[in-house]
């Protein structure tokens, strides 16, 4: 998180991380896509010419909150193919809060368990601790065939300390969930570390709503 | 912990520091440029930080002739400060000048930050109707006649089209810098990953370099318990072997038959035992480079011929013929005579254990050369230097080597088939043993195998002087 007093501005890095091919880089693109446009500017993206991506994607949204502060959530891809490494690690530094996006299909378990350990890993070599950062997951994937069932998810959210979401990204669906479940619980996060409610006057529910207003329009064009 | 440099923790949360380091003067100029030259309107384009990057105008007859006079000057001057200063927040500013034109200041606005704006103008609206009195009242000498001849001159434009221009050039600008900063982001994480698989590489290497240090320390300790342990086991055996031999002579008294074979099997296993040993022994001092070699000028038909009667037992026993030729003219090895036996009655012996019924070894010598002082490959013409060689080989019509186990056979211990070690015997030594030997000697051993074929060994040894 990096705080300018002077114009009142916050800005908070938040981190899509997951094994190759598993739907980061659509997530950014609904959520740009499904953005008003005041909320959301370009949709930055460096990619190879195999729409691979090569060092990250990054989406800023920039919300104003009745405080009087403005808010900049810097949305960021990190590359999934393993060769990346250091790439990824870069691309963590400094993030306050991390969506793992994994593959729904059963075939892709094990890529996504590999990935997330190599998650752990490059957060402890950034120096940020895996027990205490935000971190969500979501399923991504859930309109293909041969995936893991609804209900062993459910079985599974039941067991999950991270806040389990479901979506296809590509149409859309559960993109701005995942998006709001990952802004409320990083935000929590910050505000028993930072004290943003005494510091800026914003109380976390009031931040919740104002960004669920700001986003409220483009939630309903997801559902469609 | 990565490294961070002043300006990376921006870069990697992805903020444009400067307008300047994404938006190059040269690119805001030339958009600049062309919009004057389409529209006739004049644009400036100034960073957060008040630098002016393009500043494309054409001077104003009006302005020219208000500059001549005291008053007209001051108020122009400061007209145009106070419109450089002007930051619009959120939207753009409409500033009037005394003379009747206007000035719009638009903010540019780069992810949610303020990072510079652009001045258009001026320019007269063309709703106006005529040139406001304070164009004629700002200097007593303003002749109100060439005031409206220039004012006439000056550009126009609707305000509708002003601002619909003003939205066009804005998204132009902000799209300039959205690439710059797309290229800058690029390339910073470009070297930021070279750097930082660098920095993997070195740690990596540094970590292997530690492993192969202990494995050398622990080849070390092998090599000294290898010897170590021989060396005692030597010393009993000895005993074992002397003590059997004064029993099989009678020197306890006399023997009947069966106490006879068994005290012959007892001397033939512990015979064994001692060759082993003393391999042991060998391969501890060869690779501790500790063994002496007692070199002269050794015939080779004479070394051939002692090994081949040596063998011929065995090669009966397995229906193997054994075949000597030695080529006309082939020098004398410069090298030590027990050792070369050595060699050459271990590689036979391989020979004649790994070929079947009814088939060849043979033994043969000629004259050969051996490669020095030079690499191999590249250049070997210019570098290496050739000196008179004997090429001994061992050649069998037996199972023969796969390709993919050809590199590993002078390996200490290693069995081509962990099978042969239980038909064949052996601990997988006499190879090992073998290459060490020629090594000290200076020399070279080759092996070419077909499966099923049959495999040459090719041993090639210096030459000893002719006179010798």
């Amino acid at each position: 998180m990096q705080v300018d007093f002077a114009a009142k501005e916050l800005t908070v890095k938040l981190v899509y991380y997951g094994p190759a091919l598993s739907g980061k880089t659509s997530n950014l693109r609904a959520i740009h896509w499904l953005g008003t446009s005041n909320a959301c500017g370009e949709l930055m993206t460096l990619e190879t010419q195999n729409d691979r991506t090569l060092f990250f994607d990054m989406l800023p949204i920039s919300l104003d909150s009745q405080s009087g502060l403005k808010i900049r959530l810097k949305l960021f891809t990190v590359p999934g193919q393993v060769m990346h490494d250091a790439t990824r690690r870069l691309v963590l530094q400094a993030a306050d809060g991390v969506a793992f996006i994994a593959d729904s299909q059963r075939s892709e378990a094990d890529a996504n368990r590999e990935s997330f350990l190599n998650l752990k890993k490059n957060l402890e070599e950034n120096g940020i601790d895996p027990e205490r950062i935000p971190i969500i997951i979501q399923f991504n994937k859930r309109d293909l065939d041969d995936i893991r069932t609804d209900d062993e998810l459910a079985a599974i959210a039941k067991q999950s300390r991270e806040t389990i979401f479901k979506a296809v990204a590509t149409r859309g669906y559960g993109v701005m969930q995942t998006l709001t479940g990952l802004i409320r619980e990083t935000w929590t996060k910050l505000e028993d570390e930072h004290g943003l409610e005494e510091k800026f006057g914003i109380s976390p529910l009031r931040f919740m709503n104002e960004v669920e207003s700001q986003l409220k329009h483009d939630l309903r064009r997801a559902e469609r | 912990m990565i490294q961070d440099e002043t300006s990376a923790g921006d870069i990697l949360m992805g903020d444009v520091v400067r307008l300047e380091d994404v938006l190059s003067r040269d690119s805001v100029t030339s958009v600049s440029k062309s919009f004057f030259n389409l529209f006739g309107l004049p644009v400036r384009v100034i960073s957060h930080e008040g630098d002016l990057l393009a500043d494309v105008h054409r001077d104003q007859p009006l302005c020219n002739y208000l500059n001549t006079l005291a008053n007209g000057a001051q108020q122009c001057a400061a007209t145009v400060s106070m419109v450089r200063d002007l930051e619009p927040q959120s939207g753009a500013i409409v500033h009037p000048c005394f003379t009747g034109a206007v000035y719009r200041v638009v903010p540019l606005v780069y992810q949610g930050r303020p990072i510079g704006r652009f001045i258009l103008g001026p320019y007269v609206p063309s709703e106006a109707n005529g040139p406001p009195a304070s164009l004629a009242s700002v200097d007593g000498g303003v002749d109100p006649n060439m005031a409206r001849g220039h004012y006439d001159q000056m550009p126009r434009v609707r305000e509708e089209i002003a601002e619909q221009l003003c939205n066009h050039l804005k998204c132009v600008i902000e799209l300039l810098v959205f690439s710059g900063h797309r290229a800058q982001l690029a390339s910073t994480m470009q070297v930021a990953s070279v750097r930082e698989n660098y920095r993997e590489l070195v740690e990596k290497n540094e970590a292997l370099e530690e492993s192969y240090k202990e494995l050398k320390q622990v080849d070390k300790l092998k090599s000294t318990f290898l010897a170590t342990v021989s060396h005692e086991l030597r010393t009993p055996l000895t005993s074992i072997i002397g003590y059997t031999e004064m029993l099989e002579s009678g020197a306890a008294g006399a023997l009947n038959g069966g106490q006879t074979e068994f005290l012959q099997t007892i001397r033939g296993k512990a015979d064994e035992l001692l060759g082993l040993i003393s391999s042991l022994l060998d391969l501890g001092r060869l690779e501790a480079k500790n063994l002496e070699l007692h070199r002269e000028a050794v015939d080779a038909r004479t070394l051939l011929s002692a090994i081949g009667s040596t063998i011929v037992p065995a090669a009966n026993r397995r229906n193997v013929t054994l075949d000597i030729r030695v080529a006309a003219a082939t020098p004398k090895v410069w090298g030590d005579a027990v050792r070369l036996r050595q060699i050459l009655l271990n590689l036979a012996d391989n020979a004649v254990k790994f070929t079947g019924d009814g088939g060849t070894v043979t033994l043969s010598a000629m004259r050969g050369e051996i490669q020095t002082g030079g690499p191999a490959g590249l250049g070997t013409a210019l570098f290496a230097t050739t000196r008179p060689a004997v090429a001994l080989t061992v050649q069998d019509t037996g199972i023969g080597i796969e390709e993919g186990k050809l590199s590993q056979i002078f390996d200490a211990f290693y069995q081509v088939d962990a099978g042969t070690t239980r038909a064949h015997g052996g601990a997988g030594l006499g190879l090992s043993i073998v290459k060490q030997l020629v090594d000290g000697h200076e020399g070279t051993i080759e092996v070419t195998s077909t499966l099923g074929q049959g495999t040459i060994f090719t041993v090639t040894l210096p030459a000893a002087d002719e006179d010798a």
